[in-house]
């Protein structure tokens, strides 16, 4: 669906050829802010079809993270790759072109477009560039997300559960491959995050879009996800299966503290 | 509903189009008149054209007067000795000679809002400068006079219609298409856009060059209007500040506003040059904090106020929910 146009095409940088290849991986990625080791040295992979948990105590990297695989900062070293091809280095819409996508921890609605037209920005690149296709696609997309009723409104009218889904619409819009979320579930009432989290599952199963996650609301990452990664201080900790990761002794101190692990033991 | 209102308003365009274009055919229209209706088409050309850059992609330029002076004098030194064009064949290379001169502004695209407003200053006084220095281009000072003749300059009448008319067409369908849309939401937030997958350097590249190239345009058909330019006139700031008051008089961002606005400005610029000469300047700042104070969305707004108004006071008159700029 989203095959690259040659413009973006992983295949015309160098790195070798990716038969096997995860759908994305990170590759000793890392990232300095002066003396800061935000992002040190991490090595993840996202699998077709899988739901990755990034999660993390405040500060660990994980925001940061994202925005070298989105291409909104370029990496100190490492690399990001795509079905094996080195995508780190170029600007964050080539990658979006690419089916790498996106949502922020704070919602970033356009305000002054309606929400359809929101929506449709994104689906110009998901569905070619011709306004009618791309209005057809946006119209379908928020009849999943449950927005078709506020089509013509402005974003600000919106609770902020609803601009969520509405970044989810945007998102989904550019029919993308791997999709970033970043907090989609924190900061809404009870019933709100059980219907995003809801959501985020169908775009899996019903879409086919692989997603990594990060998630500060631990019941919707542990049943979400099918794989989770930790990171502390910009390090991978930990990785493996929700339930095994929430035994794991160096996880738990990287949340409660040192002892809380022995503790536990 | 929606497609309706566009058929109307498609109508309502050709409809007036049509009766100014026979204007001058039909009533005995004095040469001040004549001159004066000429001088708001071309306005409205080139106000239009600076709204594609200030009001779609939201970066509001204060060196416009570069482009409008380019077009002018790339026209008029074409159109001289010792080889003279076809004036329609100067106007175009005028108009193209702008478009690629302000690619030349490329680097200021990196920078947003006041950041950019102000380099913008700096480029079109630079161009002022450079161009009444260039005294073997441009006359220096002393100007140049354009070999026009009497049949021409009554046919720039509906050359200046014609244009205007293209520039208003050209803004509706630059609003309605996906690449319109892509330069809103720049102008709502850069990051946001990249992450949907716009090029904003890109995008914005191409919006300048065709709003330099149809500022220049204008700037070539005013030349042959007047039959004689200087660069103070042509590359002058008040010449860069008039592109910015026209749209915000008349309502940035939109289609209708930026026509009124430039009509307004045509009339009320006439009217203060001959009654209160030294207040010109003066008024014309009033007038714009007043607007941006009281409403952003300059005449237009005041429009849409009224409509709303007069919707509500009707019982069944259901006001849309959202506002779709006109």
């Amino acid at each position: 669906m989203t095959s690259p146009d040659s413009a973006t095409n992983p295949r015309s940088s160098s790195g070798a050829p990716g038969g096997d290849a995860p759908l994305l991986a990170t590759r000793a990625l890392s990232k300095t802010f002066g003396g800061l080791k935000a992002v040190d040295a991490v090595d993840l992979e996202l699998r077709q079809g899988e739901i990755l948990g990034v999660i993390g105590p405040n500060g660990a990297g994980k925001t940061t993270l994202f925005s070298l695989i989105a291409g909104s900062i370029a990496p100190t070293s490492g690399e990001v790759q795509l079905r094996g091809w080195k995508v780190s280095g170029r600007p964050a819409y080539k990658l979006v072109r690419a089916g790498v996508v996106r949502t922020h921890q704070i919602v970033r609605p356009f305000p002054n477009l309606t929400v359809a037209e929101n929506v449709t920005v994104g689906a110009i690149h998901g569905a070619g560039r011709a306004p009618g296709p791309a209005r057809e696609r946006a119209a379908e997309v928020l009849a999943f997300v449950d927005l078709a009723d506020r089509a013509r409104d402005l974003p600000g009218t919106l609770t902020l559960a609803g601009r969520k889904r509405l970044e989810l619409a945007r998102a989904l819009a550019i029919v993308p491959e791997v999709l970033l979320l970043d907090e989609v579930v924190a900061g809404v009432n009870p019933a709100e995050a059980m219907r995003l989290a809801g959501l985020i599952r169908r775009i899996r199963d019903e879409r086919g879009v692989s997603i990594v996650m990060i998630e500060h609301v631990m019941p919707a990452v542990m049943s979400l996800s099918d794989r989770i990664v930790v990171l502390d201080h910009g390090k991978k900790i930990a990785e493996g299966a929700p339930a095994e990761v929430a035994a794991d002794p160096l996880v738990i101190e990287a949340y409660f503290g040192k002892g809380a692990g022995g503790a536990r033991a | 509903m929606r497609a309706l209102l566009g058929a109307r308003a498609a109508i309502a365009f050709a409809v007036v189009v049509a009766a100014l274009a026979l204007l001058p055919v039909v009533l005995d229209l004095s040469p001040y008149d004549r001159n004066l209706l000429t001088l708001a088409f071309l306005m409205i050309a080139g106000s239009l054209a600076w709204n594609w850059m200030g009001g779609y992609l939201g970066q509001v330029s204060f060196g416009h007067a570069a482009m409008f002076g380019i077009g002018g004098f790339v026209a008029a030194r074409l159109m001289m000795e010792p080889s003279p064009m076809p004036p329609l064949l100067a106007w175009l290379l005028g108009g193209v000679a702008a478009g690629v001169f302000s690619l030349g502004a490329h680097p200021t695209l990196r920078l947003r809002g006041p950041y950019f407003s102000i380099a913008t200053i700096g480029v079109g006084e630079a161009s002022r400068l450079v161009f009444t220095w260039w005294e073997d281009f441009t006359g220096g000072a002393s100007g140049l006079s354009l070999p026009i003749d009497i049949a021409l300059k009554a046919r720039l009448y509906w050359w200046a219609l014609g244009l205007a008319a293209l520039v208003v067409i050209a803004s509706f369908l630059l609003r309605r298409s996906a690449f319109g849309l892509q330069l809103l939401a720049i102008k709502a937030d850069v990051d946001a856009a990249a992450d949907v997958g716009v090029n904003a350097t890109f995008s914005q590249d191409v919006v300048m060059v065709l709003s330099g190239a149809v500022v220049g345009l204008t700037g070539a058909l005013y030349a042959s209007f007047f039959a004689f330019i200087e660069p103070s006139d042509m590359f002058g700031f008040d010449r860069s500040i008039a592109f910015v008051l026209m749209s915000v008089i008349g309502g940035v961002g939109t289609i209708l506003g930026p026509a009124l606005g430039a009509i307004v400005f045509v009339l009320l610029r006439q009217f203060l040059l001959a009654s209160y000469p030294q207040l010109y300047l003066g008024l014309y700042g009033v007038l714009l904090i007043l607007i941006i104070l009281f409403e952003p969305l300059g005449l237009t707004g005041l429009g849409l106020r009224a409509l709303r108004a007069w919707q509500r006071r009707r019982p069944h008159g259901g006001a849309p929910r959202t506002v779709a700029a006109p």
